[in-house]
């Protein structure tokens, strides 16, 4: 091959890696992660967070809207949500907590003081606003690992039969409900 | 009213860079000197007018006034004042203002110091900055300005700096990287000029070279102080996570690494010149292509950034101007370019060129490791993630040959060499490496693990290497001490880089292997024991910010019964944004740090502690200002100094 034919591979991989960067700009890297959408909610059956002798389960969700939360008071970003939806609530949105804790590991035997938990939460909620109707306790991410949480925060929006409609990874704020769910409820209402 | 004459001074900038880019351009083109010789007052003009527009940024955040968007969201009334000053450049619109005042600034510079440069080259490389300043003004102004309004409903308190960004690193690093980035504009210009010149003779290198060098201290000093901040500051004990924005800054780093060692070459042999003006090109651009990926938000990182796909289409599209148009030019010209210099295999110039090699392959890793599951995405291949394992394993066996090859590259001599005698000295200095790094892990390690000794000899094999250079080319002359004296800045700052890379390596090798961790769970009173230190908890204590509140626990250091330090780990909330912030306590040290991070409380008075001993890890960041030290020293060698004053008598 001779020099100017060379001279040209730079220029035709940078064109090349050009069409990818367009590709990738229009499509969310945030949404790739999610397998669940169009699934219907796994059914199962766990404890409220704040009051232990009482029970969820799948089927109580439905017949209505609602967004799943994901959080726990260990996230920096959950904290900084919580105002937001907060405010989602006052609008109406229904809204319940999946309590996602972080540092108890029943494989190693790790002790948990479930009153500990109950204060820190309630202390949080009252300090950064309460966005939920009702919190599930998660305990062994069982609920958590069948909706494919990888962290918090992460929110799902279901409908009124228990179907996925939407899986946002990351904070729920103005922008991220103006783009992705208020279009949703929209359709929803209608 | 103030905000809108700091964003009509924008305007005004832009005008001004607008005729940068048009008549001396256009003057070099036609020949017409009237043209070109007002490029330099041009550059100079939108400078100020930039630099005014910055002031009035730092006036409305200073003043409170939060009917500026951008200052509502980025500062409140209770932040410091240093950190209100940070906050304009701690939020994206802010960040990119300041971009523009480093690139005007260094294009005014640039006008000001290039009076000696034949006026066609001189007002090509002042065009070329001048559009590049056009492209991040209108970016600016149409897009991203700092200065839009919230009105007529505003708040009256502002939303505060983002926590993590209250530390003194934040106030350094952002202004260094981009001191960094944008000085390699200067480099990519001198490149464009010299294509469109069509002269890709030894003085552009020359003329490249000292910018290129500030330019990539600039940004050896941003990376070092950005990984010292996010050790500090994250609370988690680490200082690099090769995270997509990290590796932003790391790719142009190596190519400009390779950039500096091939201008080199070019100015005193002639030769590798299409190669060297391609890693211009190359290293501004990964500056670019780094913007669009921290501001696009097409790669998931774990900095947050204003994610717009708007604001991304602009990039890539300016992207796509910039680097298509000049890869463009390079192929065109490319096959006109001729070397002169001829050399043989054990040479210098082949020792550079395998540089090179190992540089340019290390950014094609990062290149690939970052790029690639968005690239995999989108051939509809699925999700893969690619993570800090991949990128270790690459760069652990990459740097092998790279050491072996450092600690041998300054005794070579250009054209050519006689091989056996230098074999036999080479393998003389392997052997006491070798049993350098023995004396220094056997006794103080129970287990040293055969790719840690590895590393570690390599650290010290390069720092012989460059001893035995500095003292042989001492010796050459008629006394050590004048020897010594004789070498020029240019000598010892290669000498500062090449031992600073050496204290990298050993530091990521023996902090990687070495560093120990304890989570334990503490009441008032408890000990718990690390390595040879003891901990006692001593409780923890209420403390009160300007504008956070929290807890400090407080550890009594003990080693053998013998108080070492007293450590406050704190836990921040701040008051606007209800974040919580982990604060570590560091007790930093030659040879090790104690670093403490403080945990959730648990039940009953007792708490959760991370204690982490880390050896040897200061030695990356000394190793990252010696680097950067070599880089700011070049420029005042007196070769580049004479060749000024020869230049304005001229």
């Amino acid at each position: 091959m001779n020099k100017k034919l060379l001279g040209f591979i730079p220029f035709l991989i940078f064109i090349f890696l050009c069409v990818f960067l367009y590709q990738g700009l229009f499509g969310n890297p945030r949404e790739l992660q999610t397998g669940r959408i169009g699934q219907t909610m796994p059914s199962f059956v766990l404890p409220d967070l704040m009051d232990g002798s009482k029970q969820w389960r799948d089927t109580d969700l439905k017949g209505d809207v609602y967004l799943l939360n994901v959080w726990g008071t260990w996230c920096p970003t959950c904290i900084a949500e919580l105002g937001y939806l907060t405010e989602l609530r006052e609008r109406g949105v229904r809204i319940i907590g999946l309590y996602y804790e972080q540092a108890y590991d029943p494989d190693f035997g790790d002790e948990f003081d479930i009153n500990a938990l109950r204060n820190e939460v309630q202390n949080m909620l009252d300090r950064a606003g309460n966005p939920y109707q009702f919190n599930i306790l998660d305990l062994d991410r069982t609920l958590a690992l069948d909706l494919g949480v990888s962290g918090a925060p992460e929110t799902f929006l279901v409908d009124a039969n228990g179907t996925i409609l939407l899986h946002h990874t990351g904070d729920i704020n103005p922008r991220v409900w103006r783009a992705k769910f208020a279009p949703v409820m929209q359709e929803l209402s209608e | 009213m103030i905000p809108e004459i700091g964003y009509f001074s924008l305007v005004l900038a832009m005008g001004l860079s607008l005729l940068l880019c048009i008549f001396p351009l256009w003057g070099a083109y036609t020949g017409n000197l009237r043209l070109m010789r007002a490029a330099p007052s041009l550059a100079v003009g939108q400078c100020l007018f930039v630099l005014f527009s910055f002031a009035i940024l730092i006036y409305v955040t200073l003043t409170d006034d939060f009917t500026v968007a951008y200052v509502a969201h980025h500062s409140s009334t209770t932040l410091p004042w240093y950190y209100k000053v940070t906050s304009t450049w701690g939020g994206h619109e802010g960040a990119i203002l300041l971009w523009l005042v480093m690139q005007s600034s260094w294009t005014a510079l640039v006008a000001l110091m290039s009076n000696s440069l034949p006026w066609v080259l001189r007002a090509r490389v002042l065009g070329v900055l001048g559009f590049l300043g056009v492209g991040f003004m209108l970016y600016t102004l149409w897009m991203s300005s700092p200065f839009e309004r919230l009105l007529p409903y505003y708040p009256v308190e502002g939303r505060d700096l983002n926590p993590l960004l209250q530390d003194p690193g934040m106030i350094i690093h952002p202004p260094l990287l981009y001191m960094g980035y944008v000085g390699l504009s200067v480099s990519f210009a001198f490149a464009i000029a010299a294509l469109l010149t069509g002269k890709l003779d030894n003085t552009w290198a020359k003329w490249s070279r000292p910018w290129t060098m500030v330019a990539w201290g600039f940004l050896t000093l941003g990376i070092t102080i950005g990984s010292w901040w996010a050790y500090a500051e994250l609370g988690w004990g680490g200082w690099w996570f090769w995270d997509p924005v990290e590796n932003a800054s790391l790719m142009p780093w190596l190519v400009a690494t390779a950039l500096l060692h091939s201008l080199a070459v070019t100015e005193k042999r002639g030769v590798f010149k299409s190669w060297t003006v391609l890693l211009a090109i190359t290293a501004f651009s990964l500056c670019l292509l780094g913007t669009f990926i921290v501001r696009s938000g097409i790669i998931v990182s774990v900095h947050a950034f204003a994610t717009d796909p708007d604001r991304g289409l602009y990039i890539l599209s300016f992207l796509g101007v910039v680097v298509g148009g000049s890869l463009a030019l390079y192929a065109m010209r490319v096959s006109e370019v001729y070397s002169e210099g001829r050399y043989r295999f054990a040479s210098r110039e082949v020792t550079l060129w395998a540089n090179n090699i190992f540089l340019v392959v290390a950014t094609l890793i990062v290149l690939l490791g970052t790029l690639l599951p968005m690239i995999h995405k989108e051939l509809g291949l699925g999700t893969i993630s690619i993570g800090v394992p991949f990128f270790n394993q690459m760069f652990s066996i990459l740097v092998v040959p790279f050491a072996l090859l450092l600690g041998i590259a300054p005794m070579m001599r250009w054209k050519q060499n006689q091989l056996p005698p230098m074999v036999k000295k080479w393998g003389g200095m392997l052997v006491l490496a070798l049993a350098l790094t023995a004396l220094w892990l056997l006794p103080n390690y129970e287990y040293v693990a055969p790719m840690t000794f590895i590393a570690t000899a390599l650290a010290v094999w390069i720092t012989l290497g460059t001893l035995l250079d500095v003292f042989e080319k001492a010796s050459a002359q008629d006394s050590f001490a004048h020897g010594l004296k004789r070498l020029g800045l240019s000598y010892w700052a290669m000498v500062l880089g090449h031992i600073g890379i050496a204290f990298v390596i050993a530091s990521v090798t023996l902090t990687s292997a070495y560093s120990v961790e304890r989570s334990v769970s503490m009441k008032p009173g408890d000990v718990a024991q690390l390595n040879e230190y003891s901990y006692r908890f001593d409780g923890v204590k209420e403390i009160r910010g300007p504008n956070y509140s929290g807890h400090a626990g407080v550890v009594t250091v003990l080693k053998d019964d013998k108080f070492i330090v007293e450590l406050y780990a704190e836990k921040r909330l701040y008051d606007i944004g209800m974040q919580f912030m982990t604060e570590a306590a560091i007790d930093d040290g030659f040879f090790r740090d104690l670093y403490l991070a403080l945990g959730e409380q648990l039940s009953e008075g007792a708490w959760s502690l991370r204690i982490y001993h880390k050896p040897y890890v200061r030695w990356m960041w000394l190793g990252g200002i010696l680097i950067s030290l070599a880089g700011f020293m070049v420029v005042a060698d007196k070769r580049y100094r004479r060749r000024k004053v020869k230049g304005a008598v001229a």
